[in-house]
């Protein structure tokens, strides 16, 4: 445990009224919906959690019509045995339990089925927890724990919309309520959707619990009423951690970053902006062309310098720039235009004779479109219910197409590839240019890093790179997730942008990288884990001038945040095993590099047709029609090249095609597929909490565990000859614990618990009642009723 | 294998140990190139035309090149011989049927001859008037060939061998038995096979009653028994020759059936659950025929096999038909092919719009309901086609597979092929085209299969036995016309060509490569003359006829992790008394039957299409109290002990968009977008390290 204790301060800020709110009741309930006869019965009769729930509820007086869960536990029953049990209540330290509400039912929809759980639903500064019996009662402590957020917690952060359920109709909560609704829906970040059930909730505990999530997921906050720094206050100071990530926060991580790619020939880290004079964009320590004077960087106040991101081994450079203002007067830009010359003069000295400039603003989607997007292709997973999905389900691929978010992913990482071209296929330097320099240059800045560079493959590599590129490269964390909730018009997924396309990466390539893709996955939960300050400030200068604690003795009670990259704290070392590619292809020997080489000289000796074919529409499979052939016979990429005079996108294609065409290096270069079938959904992420898609002892996990238990033999195994060659004493084996009954396991792991030992819904509940003839149906009345009409 | 798959076979590389020598055929069929190189016809086969030093561009994971070599056009295939490299003292071709670089003729959909400014389709009636610089063969099988003759000193002989090579498919194709006629592969087991010499079990061939009695053995379906009603055909042409059938059913009262179904095929049991439930199938029922109250009962007594409850699945209601499975895959084809004009960024939109995926979706989720009617409880379950030789093949295969580990091994796989699909008259020489003698029957719906097995892989790539490789080489088998197993429409026509073979039929995989016995013992009549007499065709079981070692070894999944009791220990004592008491004591109508389609049940009174023949809903109404009919109910419901295997032993696939994906190492084969599946080498690297490991150790 890497240091956070978990100090138990139950209800630190509400007394209990009553004793008996020390413990809360669960009821575990009937397995399947069978149940005709409980459901049934108080379905038949005036049903009694409307008495608990009319006033909340607003509804009118009368019988529930149609309700849209089933209950199948009375609670009448709840209150004649309740069983007394203790739910520990783990609170962070400077958590704040702020309002709580007794027996909410939360609603588990699958299989078509509607089971639930009692429990108590709690809202604390920090997150909206659900405490119940539901998970305890399995026996199998989930493998893969995160200590910080339990199976049924949900950051605040991490809310993305609430909706409350009147009379069937689901509508959007937020600002004061007037009614308060008979069920609550929270749409996740992280993709979650939780359905609790307020019915037989306390009317005021109702009012309370609503308006309190609602007000504090909803509204607007102040940076300083972060979590993050209640949660700095309180937690013990731990040491520093060693962490092998460059933060990128001192000179030496800048220097040793030039040095390592042999940068340091013709840029030169800057002290400049140590205090902030420069600009509060700008990071502490930043590389710029030796040639430029502090004076002038001074003068432009940060903008319109060109500030280097990386070098290639041939000594190319990838930069950055935010634009300059043009409002400003033409003297001055007449000035800059001038100024800029002279450095890149001094940057292109040959053979490096061009500067080829990108300005991303104009070549890729803005974000809005990206936040369009997205929020349409997210809504793909966000499941309500299992009917949702399965109307889904039938236009999956056009659905996916229309919302664009594979597009996008595509055209990043086609940019990144044109990048990549320049620098490595024309050793020419390329400027990113970007309003901010802080958004779209990052990703692309990063993916071409990630492209070219292993290093940056690896766990430590990977984070710096985000460290370096992201964090101190001025990322507006904060408005981009939208954590303050204070303009939803600046919101946009842009670092989730990146992450998908390196799990795009990661999923062609998995011998290539360190880190697996549930790696990626735990990194974009982290983005709302208010307890990192990684991801929640938009600039180095703004957690700077906000480390300080309020006023009083300021110098002593500087906070101490913890980073994201210090994995220990969310998870335990053998959770942390699911991190690491057990496949990552480690060194490369030498020789057999250059042996796998040479084997195939690639000899680029197409058979290209001089003359100019006119485009013809698609054609019969198997129509003669000649200058359809050329196209075939030299395949799609090459009829491209045909088609198009535009040179850039000719040495682009002939670059791509090429790198394809000669065997892979793990270590070197990567060029990721970007044709229509290369571009796939991120499975894991988006599709780990619907359970239509949960395959039991099915998915990668089983290959995975396959891989685990035979690296765990090969290791013993190789020990074993070690031992018999050099006698030494042998140590105790350390088994691998994860995976170990992968039985149990379905391809949902390691996020969802496998709690179905049950078999699909074969036949949809309502289907059944055709079983029944009508008379059957009158005989027994008083036991069994439609299913279809309660569902 | 060609092209694509070198990504998994890198035999080139390999110098093939003496064991793999491949045998010099006589030299009377072969002609010398040049080099002095034999090409290994096999008998019946002569070189047409050959053309030396063409470059064959290769497309692999390890980048693009081309390999130097000889293209021979036979009567029979296009066949590419690399040359060996110099040193390289050990034969190239290990294997005589078939290899990565080969296509048999009737697989050849397209033939592209390009020069510098031409590019031309070759059919028969179409003259080739220029030099051609390549040749771009577009396969059936997603392959895309291409040979190169400019630049290395072919060029001279471009033109006759790509004419003779227009000309020999054109005489290839519509000429229907040529190929079993020429006797092409007389005697080539013969001098092919090896002893019996199995480390996996015999696949069976269900041409013997053995065959039959063994697998019913397995399955533990005590109230059953193999019946030879159709030994010689006379019952239905279409049916296999044995049948298993309800034990107390005399096979006098089994004639009484036949006449009432159509094309005589009559319900007959697939797969017994070890739970107690039985699987049949069988063709709709045979609407003009005026049945007798006893045939009714006869047909009854087949359907309810003794169970009080019988569920009719009717295959053809969700699934897709044969002409639109031929449509989506036709769509698919031309979508993969390397030349597609789809833009990227409307892939996905054009991959749905060519329905072969909803196609696949429909045939999962149907056998996975199926799969789980079966499981739930003791029933019987027809699966009722109108012919009965199409979806239900599939279906009914699909279904085992989900729910019998043993199919998922690669000989139960193969046995379950032969039972569901070879011998049950699947009409693979219509569906598959190969000697393209009609297009309109034409219908992939094997194909469709194998699909829907890759998917189930893909979603449980531990449990089976076998790898995508294996199902890539079974997908290419299925156009290759070299063997019996996809040369026939049933059986009866299988055995009308192959009349004088032996009894033969237990097939033991072959364990590398042996020296043919010289010709002379075959004509004296040795032992193996005595037992595979006369000329017949192989199956494509004989994977060694096709595939060196080292690519029999990629079929073997290292990922596999075999059930933990396996088939054997299967409980048998749950399963359903299915004595003749019960079937005695169960008058006519006795039985609750009902009808299974689009993912719903409902019960019937009126089953057959008969007057007279109707099961009275009365009569189950009341032999079935409303107490046990809820308790039906609730068995049906209680979880996981409704169940008697164990959930690993039963699959359940999911079917849902995100997760029934493109084949794309089969289909993608012809683009350049080829993919290594995911961890598909390295794990087996590390199951070699494995090995390697435990020797060194092993005292």
């Amino acid at each position: 445990m890497g240091g956070v204790n978990y100090v138990s301060r139950r209800r630190a800020a509400l007394q209990p009224e009553e004793p008996d709110e020390e413990s809360w009741e669960e009821l575990v309930l009937p397995p399947c919906p069978l149940a005709g006869s409980a459901a049934g019965s108080w379905g038949g009769r005036e049903a009694p959690g409307a008495m608990l729930g009319k006033g909340a509820g607003g509804s009118s007086g009368a019988k529930p019509a149609k309700p849209s869960f089933v209950s199948y536990v009375i609670p009448e029953e709840i209150q004649k045995e309740p069983i007394e049990k203790e739910v520990n209540l783990h609170l962070l330290p400077g958590e704040l339990l702020l309002c709580e509400a007794n027996t909410v039912l939360k609603c588990v929809q699958e299989d078509g089925s509607n089971r639930g759980a009692y429990g108590k639903l709690i809202c604390t500064n920090f997150k909206i927890a659900f405490l119940g019996d539901e998970s305890a009662s399995d026996d199998n402590e989930p493998e893969f724990k995160n200590m910080i957020i339990g199976e049924n917690d949900i950051t605040l952060h991490c809310i993305d919309h609430i909706y409350g359920v009147y009379d069937e109709k689901k509508k959007s909560l937020s600002g004061q309520l007037k009614k308060y609704p008979e069920k609550l829906i929270i749409y996740c970040k992280d993709l979650r959707v939780f359905h609790f059930c307020l019915r037989y909730t306390k009317e005021e505990e109702v009012k309370r619990i609503v308006s309190g999530i609602v007000h504090h997921s909803q509204t607007p906050k102040l940076l300083k009423r972060l979590f993050l720094f209640s949660y700095a206050t309180a937690a013990p100071t731990n040491s520093d951690i060693q962490n092998q990530t460059m933060m990128f926060d001192a000179i030496k991580d800048w220097r040793e970053e030039l040095e390592r790619t042999k940068g340091n020939m013709k840029y030169k880290v800057l002290s400049a902006n140590e205090a902030y004079q420069v600009s509060e964009k700008l990071p502490m320590y930043f590389v710029v062309p030796m040639s430029l004077s502090e004076e002038s960087i001074l003068q432009y106040q940060g903008r319109g310098i060109p500030i280097w991101c990386w070098s290639c081994h041939n000594g190319a450079s990838l930069l950055k720039m935010s634009v300059f203002p043009k409002e400003q007067e033409d003297n001055t830009s007449q000035m800059h235009k001038i100024f800029l010359d002279g450095v890149y003069k001094t940057i292109n000295k040959p053979p490096y004779e061009v500067l080829k400039t990108d300005d991303l603003s104009s070549s890729l989607p803005s974000l809005q479109d990206i936040q369009a997007a997205y929020t349409r292709f997210k809504q793909l997973f966000l499941i309500d219910n299992s009917t949702d999905f399965w109307d889904t389900d039938v236009k999956w691929f056009s659905l996916l197409e229309s919302t664009n978010w594979l597009e996008i992913v595509r055209r990043c990482l086609k940019k990144a590839i044109e990048v990549v071209e320049y620098l490595e296929g024309q050793n020419t330097n390329v400027l990113l240019v970007e309003e901010n320099a802080s958004d779209l240059c990052c990703v692309i800045s990063s993916l071409v890093q990630v492209m070219m560079d292993s290093h940056y493959r690896t766990k430590f590599g990977f984070q710096s790179l985000i460290q370096k590129e992201w964090v101190m490269g001025g990322h507006c964390f904060l408005d981009r997730c939208n954590h303050l909730r204070q303009n939803d018009k600046e919101e946009a997924p842009v670092f989730l942008l990146f992450l998908d396309c390196v799990w795009q990466l990661v999923q062609q390539y998995p011998p290539a990288f360190e880190f697996t893709e549930t790696y990626l996955t735990v990194l974009s939960d982290s983005l709302y884990i208010p307890i990192f300050s990684t991801f929640f400030f938009n600039s180095q200068h703004q957690k700077d001038t906000n480390m300080s604690g309020e006023g009083h003795n300021a110098q002593s009670s500087r906070f101490r945040f913890l980073t994201v990259w210090d994995w220990s704290v969310q998870f335990e070392p053998k959770a942390l095993v699911l991190l690491n590619n057990p496949l990552y292809v480690e060194k490369p020997k030498l020789e057999k590099s250059q042996r796998k080489t040479t084997r195939f000289k690639h000899q680029r000796q197409l058979s290209l047709p001089l003359t100019q074919t006119k485009s013809s529409p698609k054609r019969g499979f198997f129509r003669e029609e000649t200058d359809h052939f050329i196209k075939n016979i030299l395949g799609k990429r090459i009829s491209k090249l045909i088609n198009s005079s535009d040179e850039l996108h000719n040495n682009f294609t002939e670059f791509y095609d090429s790198w394809h065409c000669k065997p892979v290096d793990f270590h070197g270069l990567l060029l990721p597929h970007i044709e229509g079938p290369g571009i796939k959904v991120w499975a894991q992420r988006y599709l780990r909490w619907i359970p239509e898609a949960q395959l039991l002892g099915g998915g990668t996990v089983a290959t995975a565990t396959k891989i685990l238990d035979m690296i765990e033999e090969v290791q013993s195994l190789q020990k074993k000859m070690d031992e018999k060659h050099s006698l030494t004493v042998p140590q105790g084996r350390e088994a691998l614990p994860m995976l170990r009954n992968s039985a149990r396991l379905s391809s949902l792991f390691p996020f969802a618990l496998l709690q179905r030992h049950s078999l699909k819904p074969v036949l949809p509940t309502s289907t059944w009642k055709d079983l029944e003839d009508e008379d059957d149906l009158a005989k027994r009345d008083d036991e069994f009723v439609d299913l279809s009409e309660v569902i | 294998m060609l092209s694509g798959s070198k990504t998994s076979f890198k035999i080139q590389q390999h110098a093939p140990g003496p064991a793999l020598r491949g045998p010099k055929s006589s030299d009377m069929n072969s002609k010398r190139n040049r080099n002095g190189q034999a090409f290994p016809c096999i008998p019946g086969e002569h070189v047409l035309e050959e053309a030396a030093r063409v470059r064959k561009i290769v497309r692999s994971r390890d980048g693009e090149g081309s390999i130097l070599g000889t293209l021979y056009c036979t009567n029979l295939r296009v066949a590419f011989v690399p040359e060996p490299a110099p040193g390289d003292t050990a034969p190239r071709r290990s294997t005589c049927l078939h290899c990565e670089h080969d296509v048999a003729l009737p697989c050849i959909g397209r033939l592209v001859a390009v020069n510098s400014c031409k590019a031309k389709v070759l059919t028969a009636s179409s003259t080739l008037k220029f030099n051609p610089e390549e040749l771009v063969l577009y396969c059936r099988d997603f392959r895309v060939l291409r040979f190169r003759f400019r630049d290395s000193g072919s060029e001279p002989r471009a033109f006759q061998v790509t004419l003779a090579i227009v000309q020999a498919q054109e005489s290839s194709s519509g000429s229907a038995g040529m190929w079993y006629d020429s006797g092409a592969i007389r005697n080539l087991e013969n001098a092919w096979l090896s002893t019996e010499e199995s480390s996996s079990p015999p696949t069976l061939l269900f041409e013997r009653p053995c065959d039959w009695e063994k697998e019913l053995r397995r399955l533990g379906a005590a109230g059953w028994r193999v019946s030879p009603v159709n030994e010689r055909f006379d019952m239905a042409t279409s049916l296999p020759k044995y049948l298993w059938v309800p034990s107390r059913l005399l096979d006098n009262e089994l004639k009484r059936a036949f006449g009432h179904f159509n094309a005589r095929r009559i319900p007959r049991l697939c797969w017994h659950h070890p739970g107690g439930s039985d699987l049949l199938r069988a063709a709709g029922f045979h609407a003009d025929s005026d049945p007798e109250k006893e045939d009714v009962r006869s047909v009854e007594a087949l359907m309810l096999a003794g169970h009080a409850q019988c569920v009719i699945v009717e295959t053809a209601a969700d699934l897709p038909s044969p002409a639109e499975i031929q449509l989506s895959y036709l769509k698919l084809r031309a979508l993969c092919l390397p030349d597609s004009s789809v833009a990227d960024e409307k892939w996905l939109s054009a991959l749905e719009g060519t329905r072969w995926l909803e196609h696949v979706r429909a045939c999962v989720r149907k056998a996975c309901e199926v799969a789980a009617l079966l499981a739930e409880r003791s029933r019987s379950i027809i699966l009722q086609e109108s012919d009965d030789r199409d979806l239900n093949c599939l279906l009914a295969s699909l279904v085992q597979v989900l729910s019998d580990p043993h199919a998922r091994t690669q000989s139960g796989f193969q046995s379950l092929l032969q039972k569901e699909w070879v011998v049950a008259g699947h009409p693979f020489l219509q569906r598959l085209n190969l000697l393209r003698d009609n297009d309109r029957e034409e219908s992939p719906v094997f194909l469709l299969f194998l699909d829907c097995v890759w998917q189930l892989l893909q979603q449980f790539p531990a449990s089976f036995e076998f790898t995508e490789t294996y199902l890539v080489a079974l997908h290419d088998s299925s156009y290759i016309p070299f063997f019996s197993t996809f040369l026939f429409n049933c059986q009866w026509e299988r055995d009308r060509r192959n009349q004088h073979r032996a009894s033969n039929q237990i097939y033991a995989p072959v364990n590398g490569w042996r020296e043919p016995p010289p010709l002379e013992i075959l004509q004296k009549g040795g032992r193996l003359v005595k037992e595979r007499g006369g000329p017949y065709l192989p199956t494509i079981w004989d994977w060694a006829l096709r595939y060196t070692p080292q690519q029999r070894a990629q079929f073997r999944n290292p990922a596999y992790a075999r059930g933990s009791g396996g088939s054997t220990t299967v409980p048998n004592g749950k399963s359903a008394p299915l004595g003749g008491d019960k079937l005695e004591a169960a008058p006519s109508g006795n039985g609750a039957m009902y009808l299974f389609a689009k993912g719903a049940l409902s019960p019937q009174t009126h089953l057959f299409p008969w007057k007279n023949g109707s099961l009275s809903k009365k009569g189950w109404r009341r032999a079935q109290s409303s107490e046990s009919l809820s308790e039906q109910d609730r068995s049906l419901r209680r979880k996981p002990s409704g169940c008697p295997l164990q959930p690993e032993e039963l699959l359940l696939p999911t079917s849902v968009g995100p997760l029934i994906r493109l084949w794309r190492r089969c289909y993608l084969r012809g683009s350049q977008e080829v993919q290594r599946g995911l961890f598909a080498s390295t794990l087996g690297e590390l199951a070699e390290e494995l090995a390697r490991l435990r020797e060194r150790l092993g005292d």
